[in-house]
């Protein structure tokens, strides 16, 4: 299959892209990775007019340890975060949840900044961004904004990002070494989009009570799902299996999934349920032992 | 594909209805509408752009609508098709009210085909619902507007 007829340019700065944008507004489309919309092209189900190849700007395609943030170039490949001893060391979480986006080919290719600016509602970076609370920065006509993962995701492959800005850098919270994390994820077939996914991070104090909990899940709706009243019922307590189970029905009762062919609205907040139990006790285990 | 939902209208149950039957308002809050030409008794014809981010359709096609009942129902019948495929469906609109506020229940069932089904499957139930959520949201703030009185 061949995709419709656009008119193509690669900037050699970001300056220059910025200008590209301004000037064609909606009817550009920015390339980086090309592993979700080079697809939604040759389908034909997306048909932009001019495409912005972001793939020559350097300065692009960093790994940074920040006071306590991994500041990621937007350009940065799924396959160098995932090599990435920084984020390794620093944010596990991340690396861990890297091992589910799909193919080493796609990994290999795909980057941060495509995966948060296209919004794919079963993708996982997006989840880790929110569950872990980080931040999207975003260069446009009007400067540099920098936005929280809840303020950037809007609805089904929908962000706050203007057509005229572009996603410049990705920062992800380190997650501090006594914690204990986990992403579990459910699909058909390794590599699928996600049936279900859920990031998790849990910390505890000497006497194993609960001071921090980070939940989000993918799949089960529009944007990530931050499991806010989940996280209420684990701070604060000693996070034993009944506490754990509150946490997990407490996701499956909120979440409001739309069904589909790979699985109905019933499975999912089944999936939902059972996954964040899953998730948190695999999270727990690691919780406290340091390295 | 089954669809479902309710949306409650600060406003009492004939101004409701009204809106919601009104051409006016109707092409001001249908999503991306393009055109939308009555072209018999409560018969449109309409083309709507119809889509989320870089993956938009056109959509042309017929709104019919049927077993008017004021100020309580009415349904309303859509076919159109497009660029990324075709869609077919049939909803009935309930409005039931409630002290001063209207709350308005839709449900229907609707055959969506083509590319988009094929590929776009994974989302088209949540686009659905989020569009006719954006709908009446719009609608309401019609009613703010003034539209329909």
């Amino acid at each position: 299959m061949k995709p419709a007829q656009f008119e193509y340019f690669d900037p050699g700065t970001l300056d220059e892209a910025l200008k590209l944008l301004r000037d064609h507004g909606d009817d550009a489309k920015v390339l980086a990775g090309g592993q979700s919309l080079v697809p939604l092209m040759n389908f034909r189900l997306a048909r932009p007019k001019v495409i912005v190849d972001v793939n020559k700007i350097p300065g692009l395609d960093y790994v940074r340890d920040v006071d306590g943030m991994i500041h990621i170039g937007a350009l940065t490949r799924q396959r160098t975060v995932e090599t990435s001893s920084v984020i390794k060391g620093k944010c596990p979480l991340l690396t861990e949840a890297t091992y589910w986006v799909g193919h080493l080919a796609i990994r290999t290719r795909g980057t941060v900044g495509g995966t948060i600016a296209h919004a794919d509602p079963a993708a996982e970076y997006p989840c880790v961004l929110s569950a872990l609370g980080g931040q999207v920065v975003v260069k446009g006509p009007a400067g540099e904004r920098v936005l929280t993962a809840d303020d950037f995701f809007v609805t089904f492959l929908t962000t706050a990002l203007q057509p005229t800005e572009m996603v410049t850098e990705v920062r992800f919270p380190t997650v501090p070494p006594e914690a204990g994390w986990a992403f579990v994820e459910f699909s058909r077939r390794h590599g699928d989009f996600a049936i279900v996914g859920v990031a998790a991070m849990v910390q505890l104090d000497k006497q194993r009570k609960c001071t921090d909990a980070r939940i989000a899940l993918c799949g089960v709706g529009g944007t990530p799902f931050k499991a806010r009243s989940a996280e209420a019922i684990l701070k604060g307590t000693e996070v034993t299996d009944k506490v754990i189970q509150a946490a997990a029905e407490k996701v499956g009762g909120e979440v409001e999934p739309e069904g589909d062919l790979h699985g109905s609205a019933e499975y999912r907040k089944h999936l939902a349920k059972v996954l964040t139990g899953r998730t948190l006790r695999k999270a727990l285990e690691k919780a406290g032992k340091v390295g | 594909m089954k669809l479902e939902g309710t949306y409650t209208f600060k406003a009492p149950q004939d101004v409701v209805y009204k809106l919601l039957l009104d051409p006016a308002a109707l092409r001001a809050c249908m999503p991306g509408c393009e055109r939308m030409e009555e072209t018999a008794p409560d018969v449109y014809e309409a083309t709507m752009k119809v889509g989320v981010a870089s993956v938009k359709g056109t959509f042309t096609g017929k709104v019919q609508l049927k077993d008017k009942r004021p100020p309580a129902a009415f349904t309303m019948a859509v076919e159109g098709s497009g660029t990324v495929g075709f869609m077919k469906g049939e909803g009935v609109v309930e409005l039931v009210a409630q002290g001063g506020q209207t709350e308005v229940k839709w449900s229907g069932d609707a055959q969506v085909g083509g590319l988009i089904a094929g590929v776009g499957q994974r989302m088209i139930g949540g686009v659905s619902k989020m569009m006719i959520g954006q709908f009446f949201k719009m609608m309401e703030d019609q009613l703010g507007k003034g539209g329909a009185r």
